[in-house]
């Protein structure tokens, strides 16, 4: 049993460490200041680990079944205060959690492994990435693309019309405007993240008074809504996805697993074992079944199959 | 640890073979079945046995003035987790049932699944509903705090207090 008693007062502080830095607001002095409190003492950072491995469990629950299970409670108020909440809930979330219900409803989507290509009307080429949505929105004053979630990756055409519109995607914490260019757009549960390959893209974060940043081809940036920036250079082939293909190098095997898993339905989950390991290769997006089967020829580990949707990158005896 | 008995191993002794026949035949009336009578008969001694070293009781030699009391009001959280815990798997069941066939997970996980629903659910046992519920949205719906604080109908100041709260009893309560 791990069951140290930890004070309540070291986790509440915990805590409020933990969502600082989850909410993308945090500068690097905060980040700092984090650091130093959990040197500080042995609970301090006893009480950061838990809420990281907190974080974690949840992540890894379906939440399909678990907001049912665990929003399912015992005391009367609660259960009232729930059945509101279902009853006000999009239709179909209890369904899957790769496509919310407001995806549904998106101009263009795609399932979770499935990609797209489309030619918008003024001649852009638009790619969707797996489990993305988009809502196409042009008028006379500008071209719109929202991302609703996922990724997508644009090559702009110039406008026929004069004077030419503007191109934009609109994400969850700001806006992009292209400059006759090449780029990518993610869009991840706090962030959104944009990579330039050719051109520049102005990037506006949604928050009022937050000055735009322009980025230049081989940049990308990490866009909150009070934050663009800063600006990193582009990971090589961080497109490679567009050619149906995972072209890595020398990345951790988390992340690597992260990615693959975005292209699977169900969950996919890296061992914190061997999550250090480093992976390079160029791996088909179309078959995520036979790349998970060929992991453990290149590095030393196994993968566990709990059921189809349920697989986990282990070292090799456990 | 040790292999000598200790006086308050012998307390426990004592406790046991006095009132664990008694204790078991509380639980069997309650449940109506023997083996989880049984199973909580025994957890209850199991507390004692384990109870940390500040426990007042422990720190009396586990001289109590009313035994059988005592017995009975561990055993009454016992049953109220036992409780907890069935009905959880059953509303598990439940939502299982209604997935469509692909996503029905296997048995292994079902098993894994279940077993990370109740340490999840013990471990916000004891918050109110809204903090419960807010928390439950944001991890899980994944949704911002700006739209739990519209449905809830209460500020995001309170939402991020509600935030750190639940998750602060998850630090101190998830193994």
């Amino acid at each position: 049993m791990s069951a140290e008693p930890l004070d309540e007062a070291v986790a509440l502080r915990a805590a409020e460490w933990f969502f600082l830095l989850q909410s993308g607001d945090a500068t690097e002095a905060d980040r700092q200041r984090c650091a130093r409190w959990r040197a500080a003492h042995p609970s301090h950072a006893l009480a950061w680990e838990r809420a990281q491995r907190v974080g974690q469990a949840f992540a890894q629950l379906p939440p399909g079944v678990a907001l049912p299970v665990l929003g399912r409670a015992r005391r009367r108020t609660a259960v009232r205060a729930l059945a509101l909440l279902l009853v006000a809930a999009p239709a179909g979330w209890l369904a899957v959690r790769q496509t919310p219900a407001r995806d549904w409803l998106a101009d263009h989507r795609t399932a979770t492994g499935e990609r797209q290509a489309l030619a918008l009307a003024d001649g852009t080429q638009l790619q969707l990435d797996t489990a993305s949505a988009v809502d196409i929105e042009f008028d006379s004053a500008q071209r719109l693309i929202r991302l609703r979630s996922g990724a997508i990756h644009i090559q702009t055409a110039p406008d026929a019309q004069v004077p030419p519109r503007p191109l934009r995607v609109a994400t969850a914490q700001g806006t992009l405007q292209a400059l006759g260019t090449r780029f990518t757009v993610r869009q991840e549960a706090g962030h959104a993240l944009v990579a330039v390959f050719e051109g520049a893209v102005q990037a506006r974060p949604a928050a009022a008074g937050v000055g735009a940043l322009v980025l230049q081809a081989g940049q990308q940036v990490r866009i909150t809504r009070g934050q663009a920036g800063p600006t990193q250079p582009v990971a090589p082939q961080a497109d490679s996805w567009t050619r149906g293909v995972l072209h890595v190098r020398d990345m951790p095997l988390r992340d690597f697993v992260a990615e693959l898993g975005r292209y699977r339905p169900g969950v996919l989950r890296c061992d914190p074992a061997v999550a250090g390991l480093r992976i390079s290769g160029v791996f088909q997006l179309r078959d995520t079944m036979a790349v998970l089967d060929s992991l453990p020829q290149a590095l030393p580990v196994a993968v566990a199959y709990r059921s189809p949707y349920w697989v986990v990158v282990t070292a090799p005896d456990s | 640890m040790s292999s000598v008995p200790t006086a308050h191993d012998r307390a426990l002794s004592a406790l046991y073979a006095d009132h664990h026949g008694w204790l078991l035949g509380w639980l069997r009336r309650r449940l109506g079945n023997g083996w989880d009578a049984a199973d909580l008969a025994q957890d209850t001694f199991v507390r004692l046995l384990l109870a940390p070293d500040g426990t007042p009781e422990k720190q009396r030699g586990w001289q109590l003035d009313e035994p059988r009391a005592y017995l009975t009001l561990i055993a009454k959280r016992l049953l109220a987790n036992l409780h907890r815990r069935r009905a959880l798997e059953q509303a598990y069941l439940e939502t299982l049932a209604q997935l469509p066939a692909p996503l029905a997970p296997s048995p292994e996980q079902r098993a894994l699944l279940l077993e990370a629903l109740q340490q999840i659910d013990a471990a916000l046992d004891g918050l109110s509903a809204p903090v419960r519920t807010t928390f439950l949205l944001a991890q899980l719906e994944g949704l911002g705090y700006a739209a739990i604080a519209a449905r809830l109908s209460l500020s995001e100041r309170t939402i991020k207090r509600y935030m750190v709260q639940a998750m602060a009893r998850c630090i101190v309560h998830m193994p």
